[in-house]
């Protein structure tokens, strides 16, 4: 039962990696530049995205999509321009296009770091305030009726 | 003689020594010989100025006797030192006393020139004034029990004789065994009781035999030997002997000294020396045994000294008496099969009685067996001998006694009432008393003891059958407390000594005092004092019971024992749970103290429904408390929980800024 259990999500990986694979073949073969431009250009997104280990790939989704918004703009260039595997070369060789690219990426990944640890520093805070007026309340009360600390005897 | 005071010192020591307001007492100015045994001063009356007064002063632990003092009120006889006002005041030593006020007497005691009288003297001078008081007494059912040639007196060679005093100390005390019928004078000196009138023909037949001899027979014995020699010869024959008397004394005191009290002549009778001549009882004299009967040393020949030994040595005729060697004697030497039968009787009960308490079985039947053996004796227990109307005075003069041997007689005194052993012996000897009567008596008494709390014990019954007892507490050392009134001011006294204050004003002592004096009306705070487990609820039973008394007796302001019950009221006061509260109650308690009464103190401190609200806040707050502790953990457990909202809601978060950065990318760049 264990076996099958282990078995039936790689099963199911194995497929979609290879439709993935078919779907890339695919893109490769029919539009080639913008293919060549795409990987060129979303270097890091896809290196997120082949080693991060986590359900769901938070780090790689978000990167992929903040590469994807910087890389609109030159695709577009490159579909218009109707140029070939030599333009996007060229398109990709850009110091400006490809920083630009990559620098989102770097931005995407330290928006997935950084949006927990700040939401928890707010939610810590929240707890710690409702504790302080708990603990006044207390104290309250145990002036007022002679009730014994909580960490009394 | 003592030196005479100047007029202002007088006034001073009279000043602060008046009895009812009226009678000064003279502590400068003793009168020796008057008092019947105890000092006796000279007496000023500051209000009809009259002279030749005097004041007796009752001794430590012997209270003067209420009932004769209530039933003498406002009386007077010729005769007789009458009572006319009794009250407290101090001793020559500045002790704290209780005086009765009468005449004093008229001349010197008979004792003062001792001499044979002549057979008309005696009756003239000494007989019929003496019956014709004790019939006045016998009318108000008063007894005198203090007859003899040193307390009485005389004006002159022609004049009648006077009874002298005999209210300032437990009827007989101070009687000498001479002057008592044998059954009184083997009684603890305190535990006479009031007897009847008979006992007083007594004294004074033994009074007529002593004028007429002009000397006291038996002179020289001590007073057991007496003793013995009475019950043994019988009265008569053991004082007057071969003596001579007048004829008409001899017939008259011959029936005046028979053994048992209803052969003597009634006083009324005795008013007509020729007619109480005429009137002659046959007295058998007891049975004299074939061959004596050794017990405790003693030979035994008659069952009257036979009941005589038992009672006074309990153990060893108890063990005569388990052995039938008593049973064995009474049959064979004594030929009374009939008393025999009826002690078996009593060994018997013995074994029934021994199946719960060894010690209190031998008591019950060695008790019962002098009551079988001799009817006329007085109740027999543990080597002790008194008369059931001598119990408040012999638990008092225990009390007073101290030591191991006051210990011992009160043991034995409350072993005594525990058992009911009075009925027990009125139920031996019916025939003598009111058997019923005496039995509901012990039973009320024993119920006494066992009251619960504070007001019951043998304390309690003993200010109970001492109506003028001082009370015994230390609190109140020093000071003459007999009755409720003067209970209040020495308290007040001794809130002024710090060391007093340390502990409760009202001790056990007291409380038995005024569960005593006051019917009853104190019961519940008497219960609720001894509970130690509940220490606020005891403080406020002390204030409830010293303010009803405030209120009864005179409403006078309190401020030192209000101080004091404020300070001992801490307990009471932490009761109160809401600090903010309970602050505010402590000073209004503070501030009502200092106005001394004690009734508003107790409506700040035993306010029910306040201390209901009090309790139930005290109990909202804590569930108020448990509710926040409980979310202050629930607070700390959940930072877990925290931790993973804020990942995951960060990373959804970071895919809708993607998201929409994506969306405004690829528009943008179309519409371009």
């Amino acid at each position: 039962m264990k076996a099958q259990v282990a078995k039936r999500p790689a099963h199911g990986l194995g497929s979609a990696v290879w439709l993935q694979g078919l779907a890339c073949g695919a893109v490769v073969a029919m539009a080639t530049p913008t293919a060549v431009l795409g990987a060129l250009l979303l270097a890091p997104g896809i290196a997120a995205l082949l080693l991060e280990r986590r359900t769901g790939r938070p780090a790689a989704r978000v990167t992929l999509l903040c590469g994807a918004a910087a890389a609109a703009a030159p695709l577009t260039a490159l579909w218009q321009a109707g140029l070939g595997v030599g333009g996007a070369l060229a398109a990709a060789s850009d110091p400006t296009v490809l920083a630009g690219c990559w620098a989102a990426q770097a931005a995407g990944w330290l928006l997935v770091q950084l949006a927990p640890v700040l939401l928890r520093l707010a939610f810590d805070a929240r707890a710690a305030a409702i504790a302080a007026r708990l603990r006044t309340e207390r104290a309250r009360y145990e002036s007022e009726w002679g009730i014994p600390p909580a960490d009394g005897p | 003689m003592p030196a005479t005071p100047s007029p202002d010192d007088t006034h001073n020591l009279i000043a602060g020594n008046l009895i009812a307001g009226t009678y000064g007492v003279d502590v400068a100015r003793p009168l020796p010989g008057a008092g019947g045994g105890l000092p006796a001063f000279a007496v000023i009356d500051r209000v009809a100025g009259r002279s030749g007064l005097m004041a007796v002063q009752s001794a430590p632990g012997a209270p003067p006797r209420a009932m004769a003092l209530n039933a003498l009120a406002g009386w007077s006889e010729d005769g007789l030192l009458v009572p006319l006002a009794h009250g407290p005041g101090q001793g020559a030593r500045g002790e704290a006393a209780w005086f009765v006020v009468s005449a004093a007497p008229p001349g010197p005691s008979l004792a003062a020139a001792l001499r044979p009288w002549s057979e008309p003297e005696l009756l003239e001078f000494v007989l019929r004034p003496a019956a014709a008081v004790l019939a006045a007494l016998d009318l108000h059912r008063v007894t005198h029990r203090a007859i003899r040639i040193d307390n009485i007196f005389r004006a002159g060679m022609a004049a009648p004789v006077v009874l002298g005093t005999a209210w300032s100390a437990p009827p007989a005390q101070h009687q000498p065994a001479l002057f008592e019928p044998p059954y009184s004078a083997m009684c603890l000196p305190s535990g006479r009781g009031d007897g009847t009138i008979a006992d007083d023909i007594y004294a004074l037949g033994v009074t007529l035999v002593v004028l007429a001899l002009g000397r006291l027979p038996l002179e020289g014995l001590d007073p057991v030997a007496i003793l013995r020699r009475k019950l043994a010869l019988g009265s008569y024959a053991a004082l007057v002997g071969d003596e001579r008397l007048p004829p008409a004394i001899g017939d008259l005191v011959r029936g005046m000294l028979a053994e048992d009290p209803e052969h003597r002549p009634p006083p009324m009778l005795l008013a007509d020396p020729a007619a109480a001549r005429a009137r002659r009882v046959a007295a058998r004299p007891p049975r004299r045994g074939q061959r004596p009967l050794e017990l405790s040393g003693e030979r035994v020949w008659d069952v009257r000294t036979l009941a005589h030994a038992v009672a006074t040595d309990p153990d060893e005729g108890g063990r005569l008496l388990r052995s039938g060697t008593v049973d064995r004697w009474l049959r064979r030497n004594l030929g009374d099969p009939t008393m025999a039968a009826r002690l078996d009787e009593v060994t018997r009960l013995h074994d029934v009685d021994g199946l719960a308490d060894t010690a209190r079985a031998d008591a019950l039947m060695t008790m019962r067996a002098v009551a079988i053996l001799d009817p006329l004796a007085p109740l027999c227990w543990r080597g002790a001998a008194l008369w059931p109307d001598g119990l408040g005075p012999a638990l008092a003069s225990a009390e007073a006694m101290g030591g191991e041997a006051g210990d011992l007689l009160a043991e034995r005194l409350g072993d005594l009432v525990a058992c009911e052993a009075t009925g027990h012996w009125a139920l031996m000897r019916p025939e003598r008393c009111d058997a019923v009567a005496l039995r509901l008596l012990a039973r009320q008494r024993r119920a006494m003891v066992h009251l619960r709390g504070w007001g019951g014990g043998l304390a309690r019954l003993r200010y109970a059958l001492n109506p003028l007892l001082a009370c015994g507490s230390p609190v109140v050392a020093g000071r003459m407390v007999a009755r409720l009134q003067d209970l209040l001011a020495a308290l007040e006294t001794a809130a002024a000594r710090p060391e007093l204050r340390r502990g409760q004003p009202v001790d056990r002592e007291i409380a038995a005092f005024v569960a005593a004096r006051n019917d009853q009306r104190f019961e519940a705070e008497l219960v609720g004092m001894a509970d130690t487990a509940a220490p606020e609820q005891a403080a406020l039973m002390q204030l409830r019971l010293l303010a009803g008394l405030q209120r009864r007796v005179d409403g006078r302001a309190l401020p030192g024992l209000a101080g004091w019950l404020a300070e001992q009221a801490a307990p009471t006061l932490a009761a109160w749970r809401n600090r903010p509260r309970r602050e505010a109650l402590e000073r209004a308690v503070a501030e009502v103290a200092r106005s001394g009464q004690l009734s508003p103190m107790v409506g700040l401190l035993d306010n029910g429904a306040a201390r209901a609200a009090d309790t139930r806040g005290f109990h909202a707050a804590g569930e108020a408390v448990q509710r926040i502790d409980a979310a202050i953990a629930t607070l700390a457990g959940a930072a877990p929980a925290r931790a993973e909202a804020a990942r995951r809601i960060g990373h959804e978060v970071a895919l809708g800024i993607a998201m929409m950065a994506v969306t405004v990318a690829v528009v943008a760049a179309v519409l371009a």
